[in-house]
């Protein structure tokens, strides 16, 4: 690199200002790939503290998401440690003990969720592990957690069909999303759909359930499209959609993807009035960030909005917001990844009350069951399939960027694995006490909904 | 306008053909076909505008500058933050969109890219690992979240070319696009005037073609390529901020627009800037028709793959210069 005019004595000094800025230009990144970002937790975690992986990307594509899960682990965390919020009645600590979390940081790579789960659980040799977003990570942890019998609480809505023993599924099964928002489609905006989605294991699925609902309600599917994740030119998508006019639109698009196809969806002249779009992934977040005006009219299914009128819910917006700024919003998956912390601390407690030791078994044991007011209302753990019962809502987006609930079940819904329009009478029951062998039972009937 | 004639011909071009066509079937297919034609032209636009700066880094300084998707990100950035703060409207940010990212641009110049002209392998490690600092310390000052910028009102809707009998648009192309095509050939316009026309240009122009001599006839070739590389960063600004409003503000954004705009550069040729527009016309059309016959994932892996045929075939792009050498 150095020119031949360049000196000695210069080349040491020019040396070392690149090596300098080499150096700081590297503390930049290492910055912002650990968790230095947080909030300020409490440093004395006392005794013989609890580890708990956190395993979030706070950097790549998915970090938009991920980052808001990481802080509401963070905040519930941070309450259980200190014996506030929802966990005031149990004092500081699990039984007496701190949470220690260990934070590692994906960085959007599916191998690096694997990479990083190994090494949570043999080298850190955490408790249990709170993460993944996307199924692809999730699909890309699921051996290394079962090899190993290590317990992952996932809290992200999902397109079902899985059933570990390994993992407590705390976000939406397909019945508790799918099931309700379709035949809603129907019977109030027409019988013809259009799905769209981002490029990847989830919207293809969660698609594929859908269209068969709305077929078995009586519909017609227009029109199936897929965009390459981060994708942000919808243009072509949007004409295919005039063209086919649907009744409504159904998208599950993720991430970066959703303000830039809402924006050009209202850009295109269509309004929601002509045709409605009905969302999973699009919550609180995105609307904030690609401005109400572009989302108002439009709908989202999910368990969980801001608006929920609920006590838990009115304390924990104020809680998140005096940790993390006043303008941040909340959203279901948040929610989600806020109160599976503490159906994890509630079984820790239990197993540490009972005198046991923390082994997955335990673990796995103690949390099926379990029940927690959390801010969409009462959840729990279900002890034969590990998915969460959870209400089932649709919010329909007002001008100021938040939800009207539109349809609510009454009490939470009971989650079902498999999608029963494509897997009828499929159903996950594992075994009292858990041998880890193969959950998946035929029943052949038609399950009726239950409720807590 | 000579920046206004290809778009307005194409049009009316295409009204025509739309009537003949209407007349034989009848149907509604040639309408929506004819509508992603014009989607097209928005395609167009965006690729052209993104590719823009990066047809003077690379094309004319030869810099292979992989952190372009950061100045653009950079660009959104500083229209989010005047707006945010001033609550200016954003069409005023752009002149500051342009000054901050040209002065990062000229800074980046005088502390990394000027140490490695003559070795492009360093440069590409060197504007990687840039474009890797840039989104960090953005994620740093701004957090993970994706940002909102507003768009200004009167430029929401749609302007009709083809009604049918009950008034509703059958062919009509948004405001917000018709915006981005004017200014990235005004842009482009801009700066071939100033390539072609001004002294500043013939002195580009020299150093690029031969650097020594350039320097022996007392041209200052360091400040030229300062001033030449903080341009081409001003201009991913621009494009940053005009885009902002239409796609999502967030720090990893500029990776979405780096591949397309490295396609466009390459496909039209580095040695004119004329050749931008062409690879953009060529690549925006073929994806908005490619992708309306099949879908978007298959359209951008035809595409691809069609360039890297191309430049199998010409490396040189499609428009080049025979030179000497």
């Amino acid at each position: 690199m150095a020119k031949p005019h360049v000196s000695d004595t210069n080349l040491n000094r020019r040396k070392f200002i690149q090596y300098g800025s080499l150096a700081v230009g590297s503390s930049i990144v290492a910055a912002c790939t650990g968790g230095g970002s947080g909030p300020s937790e409490s440093t004395d975690l006392g005794e013989d503290p609890i580890k708990v992986g956190v395993m979030y990307s706070t950097t790549g594509t998915i970090a938009i998401v991920e980052k808001s899960l990481q802080d509401a682990t963070f905040l519930a965390i941070e309450q259980i440690n200190t014996g506030t919020g929802p966990w005031e009645a149990n004092g500081a600590g699990i039984a007496g003990k701190k949470i220690e979390k260990v934070v590692v940081n994906p960085d959007s790579n599916w191998d690096l969720y694997n990479q990083m789960s190994k090494r949570l659980i043999d080298e850190d040799q955490v408790v249990c592990v709170l993460g993944c977003y996307t199924s692809a990570s999730r699909k890309s942890v699921l051996p290394v957690f079962e090899e190993k019998d290590a317990i992952l609480y996932y809290p992200v809505y999902y397109e079902g069909n899985e059933c570990s023993s390994n993992v407590f599924y705390t976000g939406a099964a397909p019945n508790q999303q799918i099931t309700d928002s379709i035949p809603y489609c129907y019977e109030n905006f027409g019988p013809k759909g259009f799905f769209i989605g981002s490029d990847y294991i989830y919207p293809k699925e969660s698609n594929r359930i859908a269209k068969a609902e709305l077929e078995k309600a009586g519909g017609t599917v227009v029109g199936d499209e897929y965009a390459a994740l981060g994708t942000t030119e919808f243009i072509t998508i949007i004409n295919k959609i005039k063209a086919a006019k649907p009744d409504f639109v159904l998208s599950n698009l993720v991430g970066d993807s959703i303000p830039a196809f809402y924006r050009q969806f209202k850009d295109a002249g269509i309004t929601s009035d002509d045709i409605p779009i009905m969302a999973y992934p699009t919550t609180e977040e995105e609307i904030q960030a690609m401005g109400p005006e572009y989302s108002t009219g439009h709908f989202t299914s999910f368990n969980y909005f801001q608006t929920v009128d609920t006590p838990e819910n009115k304390a924990f917006v104020e809680q998140f917001q005096a940790m993390f700024g006043k303008g941040r919003v909340t959203n279901g998956v948040m929610e989600a990844a806020y109160l599976q912390t503490f159906f994890m601390a509630q079984a820790m407690k239990q197993v540490l009350e009972e005198g046991g030791e923390l082994t997955p078994g335990n673990i796995r044991e103690a949390t099926r069951g379990q029940e927690f007011d959390a801010p969409q209302g009462k959840v729990k753990i279900d002890p034969d399939n590990y998915h969460t019962y959870l209400y089932s809502r649709i919010g329909k987006w007002k001008e100021d960027g938040q939800a009207e609930i539109v349809f609510a079940t009454d009490a939470a819904v009971k989650p079902i694995a498999w999608s029963q329009t494509l897997y009828k009478g499929r159903v996950c029951e594992h075994t009292t006490p858990d041998d880890r062998s193969d959950p998946t039972k035929e029943t052949g009937k038609d399950l009726e909904p239950v409720f807590l | 306008m000579l920046a206004f004639d290809p778009s307005s011909v194409f049009l009316s071009n295409l009204l025509l053909a739309q009537e003949e066509a209407e007349a034989a079937t009848g149907g509604l297919d040639i309408v929506t076909l004819l509508n992603q034609a014009l989607n097209g032209v928005g395609i167009v636009g965006i690729l052209l505008l993104t590719g823009l700066g990066l047809a003077i880094t690379f094309g004319v300084m030869r810099i292979i500058n992989l952190a372009h998707g950061e100045f653009i990100m950079l660009g959104a950035y500083v229209t989010f933050v005047f707006q945010d703060a001033f609550g200016m409207d954003l069409l005023m940010t752009i002149p500051f969109a342009f000054l901050v990212t040209a002065i990062i641009g000229a800074v980046v110049e005088l502390t990394i890219i000027r140490r490695l002209y003559g070795n492009p392998l360093e440069t590409l490690l060197a504007t990687w690992g840039l474009s890797i600092v840039l989104q960090g310390v953005v994620k740093l000052i701004f957090t993970a979240q994706l940002k909102y910028v507003k768009a200004p009102p009167y430029l929401s809707g749609n302007l009709p070319l083809l009604s049918d009998d009950s008034g509703g648009a059958l062919i009509s192309i948004s405001y917000y696009r018709m915006f981005i095509i004017v200014v990235a050939l005004a842009l482009l316009g801009v700066t071939m005037y100033l390539f072609y026309k001004t002294s500043w240009g013939r002195q580009i122009r020299a150093v690029t073609q031969n650097r020594d001599m350039a320097k022996c006839l007392g041209v200052n070739t360091k400040l030229v390529d300062m001033g030449t590389f903080a341009y081409g960063c001003g201009l991913a600004g621009v494009a940053g901020a005009v885009i902002s409003a239409l796609k999502t503000v967030a720090p990893p954004m500029g990776q979405d627009y780096l591949v397309d705009a490295w396609m466009v550069v390459v496909t039209g040729g580095v040695d004119k800037l004329i050749g931008v527009l062409a690879g953009s016309l060529l690549i925006g059309e073929a994806n908005a028709v490619i992708a309306f016959i099949l879908n978007d994932p298959t359209a951008r892996v035809i595409v691809l793959a069609a360039v890297i045929v191309l430049i199998r075939y010409r490396p040189e792009g499609l428009f080049t210069i025979q030179k000497r050498s």
